[in-house]
């Protein structure tokens, strides 16, 4: 027997009974289409959520400097840095302890009725730190690196410091006291952004040249940076030592997770069930299968017979069950995947998504669906072939 | 030329006590003869068409068939020697019935190793010679018993088998139809076709130019 001639009978077989073969088909189309719109969203959503991670927190990169009773890294140690292919941005910080906390007032008055001296963190920096945080400024401007190095005594105040200090406007060139040392505030950071510091919201931030002179705040205890899209795990690993090339093992980094991982995470999180269910209706559907191959091997015993009489042997009987059971679990596995495509697609389209297809579940599917259909074939197509001839023309019609 | 030649041939069932269906039958027939083989319900007639149509083994004996003694014979062997030498009739046709006439007459090249191409054409001349020409393109459902009868017998005669073997051919059919059939069987028997046809009906079996009895399991004629 020729294979082409296998192909044909099982075709003719799968095709004569539409009804039957749309119905046993439906178990894997079902398991076929669940799988396959798990997975795919699972991969759509997975990358949706990792990509808007990789947007904003995955470029920053915050390296923390300990105490050290030499400076580990200096403030002008900031231009090695900048050197850096993929540092889109940086800033050191150093911070006073906050159980020293100075206080900070805005005005010279000494009212006993009220509260005017306040204890907020104060922070020194570098001129860049609103472009590293993602900052913007409410009122006024940033301090720049005219007034790093003029040593100007600037502040600029964060929106929840400038509330607790009563300072609304900055035009007419209030001043704060920190330490009874005055400052001119001269912006407001607006409380959006600043990802990657929050604190900032509450500081009083200084250039860091006068805060040496007035409060004697020494050198940096954090380096903020901001790199390019997909650059961060690279920054991590070298920023350490372009800050303090001596020193570089004692500096602690904080990178955001690697995207990958964090998809992969994400992915496995949404998967696990809904793959349970996807192969549940895949076996179901296979369960399918196998009792209606049954059903209609026992209705076909005479043309199994008549086949036999005309010289089929055994195996090509069960081939031909084989292949038609397979071939119905191939239909159904075409079908679903179609269908599972377009449902992931609409799902992508309904929530502003890109669908992501992976080529290999795509590509695999329907063979996931052959591969159901011969397995659940196996045990009828072997009761088709060990029928004797002789009973199964007496039986037949 | 001997197509058949059976030689104390015998056929016991294993029961208790052992059933005998065929006991010790010789019987030869020749290329191009008609025989009929006539018995009674439980005679032995089915057990003797199935060890003819290499269906069934012999519990003891030699069949020889077109020269080929068949006792020893691997299923695989057996098969395929069936498949090539022998067309089989059936009382209930065996036709498929989602497939045109054509198509199910042309099944019976479909285990050998004839060639696809020209396959429809052989299977319409093949009812073309059953004078089933202009029904070639139907399904069996819309054909008559006769009619349906004469596509298994063109779908028995497609690759020039030494024997055609019918088992109760006339069976399902009305009068007018069996006679139709076997005029066909006359038709076929002239033209040199081994026929062997199986039947409990008197009528169907005088038709034959040689008839033989088969009672509770022994020959005679």
């Amino acid at each position: 027997m020729r294979l082409i001639d296998l192909g044909d009978e099982a075709l003719a077989g799968v095709v004569s009974r539409p009804v039957r073969t749309a119905l046993t088909m439906l178990g894997t189309f079902i398991g076929i289409t669940t799988l396959v719109i798990t997975l795919g969203v699972a991969t759509t959503a997975g990358n949706q959520i990792a990509g808007r991670f990789d947007a904003v927190s995955a470029t920053g990169v915050t390296v923390t400097v300990p105490t050290a009773p030499h400076p580990l890294v200096s403030w002008s140690g900031l231009s090695d840095l900048l050197r850096l292919n993929g540092v889109h941005a940086a800033a050191s910080v150093s911070e006073m302890d906050p159980a020293a906390n100075p206080s900070v007032r805005a005005n010279e008055l000494h009212d006993p009725n009220t509260v005017t001296d306040r204890s907020l963190p104060v922070v020194a920096a570098t001129a860049g730190l609103p472009e590293v945080v993602n900052g913007s400024l409410a009122l006024g401007r940033f301090f720049d690196n005219g007034h790093v190095t003029r040593h100007d005594r600037v502040a600029v105040l964060g929106t929840t410091a400038a509330k607790l200090l009563g300072i609304t406007r900055v035009d007419d060139q209030p001043a704060v006291f920190v330490n009874d040392q005055a400052f001119t505030v001269i912006g407001v950071l607006a409380s959006s952004g600043l990802d990657l510091d929050h604190a900032l919201d509450a500081s009083v931030i200084l250039p860091y040249t006068a805060a040496a002179d007035r409060l004697h705040i020494g050198a940096p205890s954090k380096v903020l940076i901001r790199t390019d899209l997909g650059a961060a795990p690279l920054i991590a690993r070298q920023a350490p030592v372009a800050l303090s090339p001596n020193d570089h093992a004692q500096l602690q980094v904080v990178a955001p997770p690697d995207p990958a991982t964090l998809r992969g995470g994400v992915e496995h999180d949404v998967n696990g069930l809904f793959v349970v269910l996807g192969l549940v209706s895949l076996v179901v559907g296979a369960i399918g299968i196998a009792n209606v191959t049954l059903v209609t091997v026992m209705e076909r015993i005479g043309e199994i017979g008549l086949r036999r009489a005309l010289g089929a042997r055994r195996r090509h009987i069960a081939a031909q069950f084989l292949v038609e059971s397979g071939t119905v679990g191939l239909i159904g596995g075409v079908i679903g995947t179609s269908a599972g495509i377009v449902a992931v697609v609409a799902i992508s389209a309904l929530n502003n998504w890109t669908p992501v297809l992976d080529l290999p579940l795509a590509a695999g599917a329907p063979f996931a669906g052959a591969l159901v259909g011969l397995l659940a074939g196996l045990y009828p197509a072997l009761r088709a072939a060990t029928l004797e001839p002789v009973d199964a023309l007496r039986a037949g019609t | 030329m001997t197509v058949i030649k059976l030689d104390a041939v015998s056929r016991v069932f294993p029961a208790d006590p052992p059933v005998e269906a065929l006991s010790d039958v010789h019987l030869s027939v020749a290329r191009g003869e008609y025989v009929s083989i006539v018995g009674a319900s439980g005679s032995g007639k089915s057990t003797l068409l199935n060890t003819l149509g290499l269906l069934d083994r012999p519990t003891s004996g030699s069949y020889q068939l077109d020269g080929v003694e068949t006792a020893g014979l691997s299923d695989r062997e057996r098969t395929s020697l069936r498949g090539s030498r022998i067309g089989f009739v059936f009382q209930s046709f065996h036709l498929l019935s989602y497939r045109s006439a054509v198509d199910n007459v042309a099944m019976a090249e479909l285990y050998g190793s004839s060639d696809r191409k020209h396959r429809s054409e052989r299977a319409s001349q093949a009812l073309e010679q059953v004078g089933l020409g202009h029904r070639k393109d139907f399904r069996p459902d819309k054909l008559s018993g006769g009619e349906r009868q004469r596509v298994a017998i063109a779908r028995a005669l497609l690759g020039r088998p030494a024997l055609l073997l019918c088992d109760e051919p006339t069976g399902n059919l009305d009068r007018a139809n069996t006679s139709g059939v076997l005029d066909l069987f006359d038709e076929l028997a002239a033209r040199g076709v081994t026929l062997i046809v199986i039947t409990h009906d008197e009528q169907v079996s005088r038709r034959a130019q040689r008839r033989v009895r088969i009672e509770d399991g022994r020959l005679c004629d």
